[in-house]
Parts: structure tokens; C-alpha cells; sequence
């Protein structure tokens, strides 16, 4: 049974992946961003963290997949007819892909990676999290709210220049 | 011993010095260039008449440097022959100097012109005293090369530098086999000492085996032919007479072409040792003579008659060194050089007056009413004839008898042949000048009226030349004295022949030119094809263009072409290849981000994949 | 499921993420693309938190950074978008070649 639910994940994972990579309309890639996400939320959840995987969802779909939605909808004039890819871009795409994917793949089959036993549960408790985020890796936590306020105050600024009729950088 | 050394180095770097001042600092001050030229000439001379006087000397030598066994020097040799022919050339070249004067006095460039002669005086004069054969090369080399840049003086004429080019190259066809037969001096005798080499004893002579000195005197030979003008290589001298008159009088009349006859003199005794050579220049200085003598029976202007009568009347001093007489060769090669430049200083005179080459027409403007300058040609001319007792009779005949020395042979009715054509050409031109059909009296009515006609600069040489020519056959003993040579006795009967030769001469050139009515178009105009053939020089000139010339311009329009296409072409092949790999390279910037992207993933597909195989 | 297979489906899908930034044109597929892969290092993470260490902690703080950062990411890679499109009226990123060689 378990077996079959692992499946499932990795099927809406890859499916999700494929649809991401390979459609033709935008509004596809973002649903199959939104299947894949969500399914790598399900791995994360069965590889032991239900913590993460609520925050993927949270912050992924519920934020970021929704911001690109309503980024292509600001853009929609432009999206209703579909850029087709040249063929050419493509191909040298799939190559580079390609050559990567072998490479990397060769580097997974040949490298032996240490192993250490399944921890206890106590040590997967979300307090632990908060505990690190707040002390070990204090620097850390702050420093990445400090990056989200500069991303929103960046984001602001950026799609704000233009309206003032000054040039943009 | 010094003062002989003091002496020589006086006489052969005066030129020298005054070269050196004219081109360094005298350029812009004409007039004082002239005046330093023809000091260091007149200083030349005294120097070259102080030597002769002494008398003969040892020569001198100094050690130059020394490359495994062979030892090369340069240095003096003294003897008779140079010291005498050192004054001839001296003597002859201030004469030139001072009446160069006033024939280039209106020329802007006569600094330059002065200078050339300083250089060509200091270059002659070394190879008149060298006692090494290295020496005596490297002079022959810079006379060439003086005469290069004195031809070629007023080088915007196109002709002009065309005539001083082909001088050149040809001498230096001649130049190889000489450069070729000294070094095979070097070879067989392991020096280049000439007193040595001619000696007695164990000169070359000994030292080498009989083909080898015929191959090395042929060789010799050979350089004597380009420099002194002999068929084949006579084609340049008429061309060279683009140059200024007295470069004409200096040149190729009197020293540098004589420079060839020089050393023929100079080398005697090793010619003498062999037969074949001997006989060969006997051939080739006959066809000469007579070659020469015939191309000046039909040209019209002054100056190449006066050349084709040089070459002729080399090939003359040759006939008489290869048929056994040292004697008789430098006897006429001293008066000839007298008579020469005689002859063309006053055709100088002509032709300064009356600005035109041709005879016929220097004749109609009144060419005889130039006393002086006609009196002049007539000494020349009665000389060049070997009109007795002027000085070309007794060496002529110094020549006949060294031809008909073993009785009458082919070369001696070649010479006695020649001697009827040099009469003949001589007074055809005296009487074309002189006795014109008519004369139109305008303008030289009113020059020739003032009295003097000419500068005192131009005149004064001209009449110490009139003076040297007339006296020169008076010589003779001292010449063969100082050459060590016993001179003999000529009876009337063997002078006989000679004279009667002259004698049909001018009376034929009166017949044809002199005599009130005559045709004035010469006795061979009754043959027109050998008119033309005379005319276009045996069509030897035309042959050297056909053949040589044509070649060696195809030759080099094909290396040209090479150059271009292949060679040039291929090195701008390169950098248009180059340019476009460049060009082609900056297609990959075609500013899609996701190329750039592309790439750099490749790159680290690559290097996992080299790592995931171990490395 | 093995670390192997957890690392190889997290290739995929980082392969699957590159393929999709290279070829398209929309620089919104771009985005996206560049989404999958930030997620399958995140797998990568998780993957290896699970197996390969003993305090499971510093995996599970790891990706939760990365989640953050890459939201801010988007925020400005989405402004830029709207920028873009308003100076150069497109968003085709073959039309955008200013930095052409």
C-alpha cells in the first residue's frame, strides 16, 4: 500500500514536471508547477518533516505559484498567442540537458554516499526547528527576513519607476 | 720610403677628402665646392707628377687582415705603367675639372656633379696604383659606380637613368667573370699580390696549369670586355652619352673605360702565357673595331660618333696588347685618352654653343665660326686619324707593326682597315661640322662676333689638351723606357701601308662631305640595307632587348604575380580568415540569455561526466 | 525508497526544470523552470537529511530557507517582467538580445 502511495507522489511529481517543462501554453506550465509542487510536498511529507511540507505548501503554492498567476494575467495580452519555441533553441535545449543529465547521473552511480540510521522521532519535532531557527541559526533566520524585505521594497521600486515618467536605471 | 708613401696617399685621397667636404658641407655653397674639387684635383696632380719623377719604386704594402692562410693586403705599386698612366689620368681629369666650370656653371646641382667627379678621381687613381688585385676589384667596382651616379646626373631624364642603369648592368655582366676569375687567382696561387703574381720565377704563370690560366685570363677577359665596352657588351656606351660632355671626355673616352685595356696592360705577362686567350681577344677586338668603326660612318650626333670611335679604338689597343706588345697598347692608350678628351671637350664646345648634338645641324647654324673649337677638332681629328706627326700616327703604327709582326696576317688587315674607317668617320664629322652645304647666318653672326666665344674655364683645358695631343706621339721612347721595353725602329716602307690607308680615308670623306656640291650622305648611303644595319648597331641592342630584356621582364612579372597572388595573397588570406573566425566567433553572442545558459550547463555536464569517470 | 532513487527523481526533475528555463520563450516558463530546480535541490536536501545524517534538524532549516528565498526571488524576477514588458512591450526572451555580441 505504501508502495502505491509513493507512486503516486513521485507519478505527480514527474507529471507535474513534464506538464512544467513541456507545454505549450504558460497557463499549463504554471498548473504543472503547481501538481509538481504539490507532490514534492507529499515526498517531503513522507520522507519525515511534516513541518516543511506545510510550508511548501504554503509558501509555494499558496504564494508563489499565485503571484505568477497573477503575473501572467497582468501579461495576459501578450500570452494569448502562444510563443512557439524554435526549433533550434530547442534542440541545443535538450543536448545541453542531455549531456548534464548523463554526467550528473554517472556522478550519482559512482559516488558512495555515507549513511547513518533513522533518527529518533523526538529528534523530528517541529519545536527542534524553531529551537535552531532561533538559536543556532539565528544569524541565518535574520538575515533572510532582512533579503524578503529588500526583495518586497526592490519589487516595489522596480515596478513603480516607470509610472514617475523618470528612465529606469 | 715615406715620402713615396706620403706622396701617394696625397695623390689618391686628395680626391678623396675633397668628396667628402663637397657631399658633407658644401652643398649649399656651390661655388666653394668647386673650388675645393679642383684643388684636391690639381693637388692630385702634383702628387701623381712628383711620383713620376722619382722614378720607379718598390711597391708598398700593408697587411689588411688574415683569414686562415691567405693573407689579403692593399697597397701602391709604383712601376712605370701606373706612374705614367696616374699622370694621364690626373692631368686629364683636372683638365675636365676646370672646364666643367663653365659647362655646368648654369646647372643648379653642380655641387653634386663636382662631388661625383672627387669620387670617380679618388676611385680611378686607387685602381691605377693597387698592388693587390682585391684592391685593384674593389676600385674597379667604385669607378663603375661613380660612372653609375656621373650618367645618370640629370636623373629626371627619363633616358638618362635608364642609360646609367644599363651601364651599370652591364659592366657588371663583365664584373662576374672578372670577381670570378681573381678568385681563382686566390685558388691557385693563395694570394692576390700582383708584383708576385707576375713574376718571372714563380709568378702564376708557373704556378697554374695552362688550362686553368686560360680559364682564369678568359675570365679576366671577360670583365675587360663589359668595362671597356667590346662586343658583346659594348651596347652601353653610346647610351651613356646622356651624361654631361665632360663626363663623356673623363669616362668613356679617356680612364674609365680604359681602366679594362689598364689591367690588361697591368696582368701582360699572365695573358701572354696563354695562346688561346690570346687569340680570342684578337677576334673579339677586330669584330670590335670594326663594329664600332662602321656605327660611327652613319651617326648624326657628335657625341655618339666620338663613342662608337672609343670602342673602336679599344678594341685597337686590345689588337695591339694580345699580338704580343705591351708597348704598343699603352703607348696608344696614353695618346688616346689625350685625343679623346680632346675631341669631346670641343664637341662640348659645340654643343654648349649652339645647344644641339647633331652635326648636320651645328654645321647649317655655322659651326665654324667657332675658330677655336674647330681648331681643337681639327688637332683631335687629324690624331684619331693617325694624321703623322700627331700622336695616334706613331702609336697606330706601333700597333701594325706588333700585327704584322710575323708578316701579313688577318688581324693586321683588320687593323689597317679600321685605321681607313677611323679616317673616314673622323673628317666626315670634321667636314659636317665645318663645311656644311649652307650656312643660315642668323644668331651665330652675332656670337661669334663678340670674339671669344666661351669661357676662359672651358677654353684653357682645350688648349692644353690641343698642346698634349700634338706632342704625344713625340713620347714614345720615354713610355717604352719607363715601361722597360726596347721600342725598335720602323722603317718608312713599314709605315707605308698606314698612311695610304689614312690617306684613301680622307680623301673619301672629302669626296662624300668636304667639296663644295657634295652629296653629303656618305658612300654607304648607296647601299641602304647596310645604311640601316650600320644604324641600328648590327641590331645588337635589338637582339638584347628582344631576348634578355624580354625575358627577364616576363621573369619578373611572374615572381610578381607569385608574390601577389601566392606569397601576399596568401598572408592576407590569413588575416581575412582571421577577421572572419573573429566574426563568426561573435555569432554565439546573439544575446539569448538561454545560449549563454545552454552552454555553461553543457560545460558542467562535461565536467561531472570526467569526474564520474575518476578523474 | 532508497537515497538513489530519491536523488535520481530529483534529477529528473532538475533536468526537467533546466529543459523548461532554456526553451521557452516566455520568460514566465522561464521562471517556472527555474522553480523546479530550486525544488529539487530541495529534494536533494530532504533526501539526504533522511539518510545520510544524524540530526535531522539542519535539512529541514536548510529547505525551509530555501523556500524563502526563492519567494523572494519571484517577487523581483515578477517586477522585472512587468518592467520589461513596459519598456520593450514584450516578453520574449528572443527578443531581448541588447547584450549582443
Amino acid at each position: 500500500m505504501e508502495l502505491v502511495i509513493q507512486y503516486l507522489f513521485v507519478g505527480l511529481v514527474l507529471i507535474g514536471g513534464a506538464m512544467a517543462a513541456l507545454s505549450r501554453h504558460v497557463l499549463y506550465n504554471i498548473i504543472g508547477l503547481g501538481i509538481s509542487l504539490f507532490g514534492l510536498a507529499c515526498l517531503f511529507l513522507q520522507l519525515g518533516s511534516p513541518f516543511v511540507a506545510a510550508m511548501q505548501l504554503l509558501i509555494y503554492l499558496g504564494g508563489i505559484t499565485v503571484a505568477i498567476v497573477f503575473a501572467m494575467m497582468l501579461s495576459v495580452a501578450m500570452t494569448l498567442d502562444p510563443l512557439t519555441r524554435t526549433p533550434v533553441k530547442t534542440g541545443f535545449a535538450g543536448v545541453a540537458v542531455l549531456i548534464f543529465g548523463l554526467g550528473v547521473y554517472g556522478l550519482i552511480t559512482s559516488t558512495t554516499f555515507a549513511t547513518a540510521p533513522l533518527a529518533a522521532s523526538e529528534a523530528w519535532a517541529v519545536g527542534r526547528i524553531g529551537s535552531a531557527l532561533l538559536e543556532h541559526y539565528n544569524l541565518v533566520f535574520e538575515t533572510l527576513s532582512v533579503v524578503l524585505l529588500l526583495a518586497i521594497i526592490g519589487a516595489i521600486l522596480i515596478a513603480r519607476s516607470e509610472r514617475e515618467g523618470g528612465e529606469s536605471a | 720610403m715615406t715620402d713615396s708613401l706620403s706622396l701617394i696617399l696625397a695623390t689618391t685621397f686628395a680626391p678623396f677628402g675633397a668628396f667628402v667636404l663637397a657631399i658633407l658641407l658644401l652643398m649649399r655653397q656651390p661655388r666653394v665646392a668647386q673650388l675645393i674639387v679642383i684643388a684636391g684635383g690639381a693637388l692630385s696632380l702634383a702628387g701623381a707628377v712628383s711620383l713620376l719623377a722619382n722614378g720607379p719604386v718598390d711597391p708598398l704594402r700593408y697587411l689588411w687582415f688574415v683569414s686562415g692562410d691567405i693573407q689579403l693586403r692593399f697597397g701602391f705599386i709604383l712601376d712605370g705603367l701606373s706612374l705614367m698612366f696616374g699622370v694621364a689620368v690626373a692631368l686629364i681629369t683636372l683638365c675636365v675639372m676646370v672646364y666643367s666650370l663653365g659647362y655646368m656653371g648654369h646647372d643648379p646641382d653642380k655641387t653634386r656633379y663636382f662631388a661625383m667627379l672627387a669620387l670617380f678621381e679618388w676611385a680611378m687613381l686607387s685602381f691605377v696604383y693597387a698592388v693587390d688585385l682585391l684592391q685593384s676589384f674593389i676600385f674597379w667596382e667604385l669607378v663603375g659606380l661613380a660612372s653609375f651616379f656621373l650618367i645618370g646626373f640629370w636623373y629626371e631624364k627619363p633616358s638618362a637613368t635608364a642609360a646609367a642603369k644599363k651601364a651599370f648592368l652591364m659592366t657588371r655582366v663583365g664584373d662576374v667573370g672578372l670577381f670570378i676569375g681573381v678568385l681563382m687567382v686566390l685558388q691557385v696561387a693563395g694570394h692576390f699580390d700582383i708584383p708576385a703574381l707576375l713574376a718571372v720565377d714563380n709568378g702564376l704563370v708557373q704556378q697554374a696549369a695552362p688550362a686553368t690560366l686560360t680559364a682564369i685570363t678568359l675570365l679576366i677577359f671577360v670583365g675587360i670586355v663589359g668595362k671597356s665596352a667590346q662586343f658583346p657588351l659594348h651596347t652601353w656606351l653610346p647610351d651613356a652619352m646622356e651624361g654631361p660632355t665632360p663626363v663623356s671626355a673623363l669616362l668613356h673616352s679617356a680612364t674609365m673605360v680604359a681602366a679594362g685595356v689598364y689591367l690588361m696592360a697591368r696582368l701582360h705577362p699572365l695573358f701572354m702565357g696563354s695562346e688561346t686567350t690570346l687569340g680570342i681577344i684578337l677576334i673579339i677586338a677586330s669584330i670590335t673595331t670594326l663594329l664600332a668603326a662602321t656605327m660611327a660612318m652613319v651617326a648624326t650626333d657628335i657625341k655618339r660618333v666620338l663613342a662608337f670611335s672609343s670602342i673602336s679604338q679599344l678594341g685597337f689597343m686590345l689588337l695591339g696588347l694580345a699580338a704580343g706588345s705591351l708597348f704598343a697598347g699603352v703607348f696608344h692608350l696614353i695618346t688616346h685618352a689625350l685625343f679623346k678628351a680632346l675631341l669631346f671637350l670641343c664637341s662640348g664646345l659645340f654643343i654648349h654653343h649652339f645647344e644641339t648634338n647633331e652635326m648636320e645641324q651645328i654645321g647649317r647654324a655655322g659651326g665654324r665660326r667657332l675658330r677655336f673649337a674647330t681648331a681643337g677638332l681639327l688637332v683631335g681629328g687629324a690624331a684619331l686619324a693617325g694624321i703623322p706627326p700627331l700622336g695616334g700616327f706613331f702609336s697606330k703604327e706601333e700597333i701594325f707593326a706588333a700585327l704584322g709582326h710575323d708578316g701579313v696576317t688577318l688581324f693586321s688587315v683588320v687593323a689597317l682597315l679600321a685605321a681607313f674607317l677611323t679616317a673616314y668617320y673622323t673628317f666626315r664629322m670634321i667636314f659636317l661640322v665645318t663645311r656644311p652645304a649652307q650656312i643660315e647666318t642668323e644668331e651665330t653672326h652675332a656670337h661669334a662676333e663678340h670674339g671669344r666665344a666661351e669661357p676662359w674655364s672651358m677654353a684653357l683645358p682645350v688648349a692644353l689638351l690641343v698642346v698634349g695631343a700634338a706632342i704625344a706621339g713625340f713620347w714614345g721612347e720615354q713610355i717604352a723606357a719607363g715601361l722597360g721595353i726596347d721600342m725598335g725602329h720602323h722603317t718608312l716602307a713599314s709605315m707605308a701601308p698606314a698612311l695610304a690607308v689614312v690617306a684613301v680615308g680622307v680623301l673619301l670623306a672629302w669626296v662624300d662631305f668636304g667639296r663644295q656640291g657634295a652629296a653629303r650622305t656618305g658612300f654607304i648611303a648607296r647601299v641602304p640595307a647596310l645604311e640601316r644595319l650600320f644604324t641600328n648597331g648590327w641590331y645588337v641592342d635589338a637582339f638584347y632587348d628582344a631576348v634578355i630584356v624580354r625575358i627577364t621582364t616576363l621573369v619578373a612579372t611572374l615572381m610578381h604575380a607569385i608574390e601577389v597572388k601566392f606569397i601576399d595573397g596568401n598572408f592576407d588570406r590569413l588575416g581575412r580568415g582571421v577577421l572572419g573566425l573573429g566574426s563568426g566567433s561573435t555569432r554565439i553572442q546573439n544575446g539569448w540569455v538561454q545560449f549563454y545558459g545552454g552552454w555553461a550547463v553543457i560545460l558542467v555536464g562535461v565536467a561531472a561526466v570526467y569526474f564520474s569517470m575518476g578523474g | 525508497m532508497s537515497l538513489e532513487s530519491l536523488l535520481l527523481l530529483s534529477l529528473v526533475l532538475f533536468c526537467l526544470g533546466l529543459f523548461a528555463a532554456l526553451s521557452h520563450r516566455n520568460l514566465i516558463a522561464v521562471l517556472i523552470g527555474i522553480e523546479l530546480m530550486m525544488n529539487a535541490a530541495s529534494l536533494n536536501l530532504m533526501a539526504f537529511n533522511r539518510f545520510s545524517v544524524t540530526d535531522p534538524t539542519t535539512g529541514q532549516v536548510f529547505v525551509l530557507i530555501i523556500i524563502g528565498l526563492a519567494a523572494a526571488e519571484v517577487a523581483i524576477f515578477l517586477s522585472i517582467i512587468l518592467n520589461l514588458y513596459r519598456t520593450h512591450r514584450t516578453i520574449d526572451a528572443e527578443e531581448l538580445t541588447e547584450l549582443h555580441g
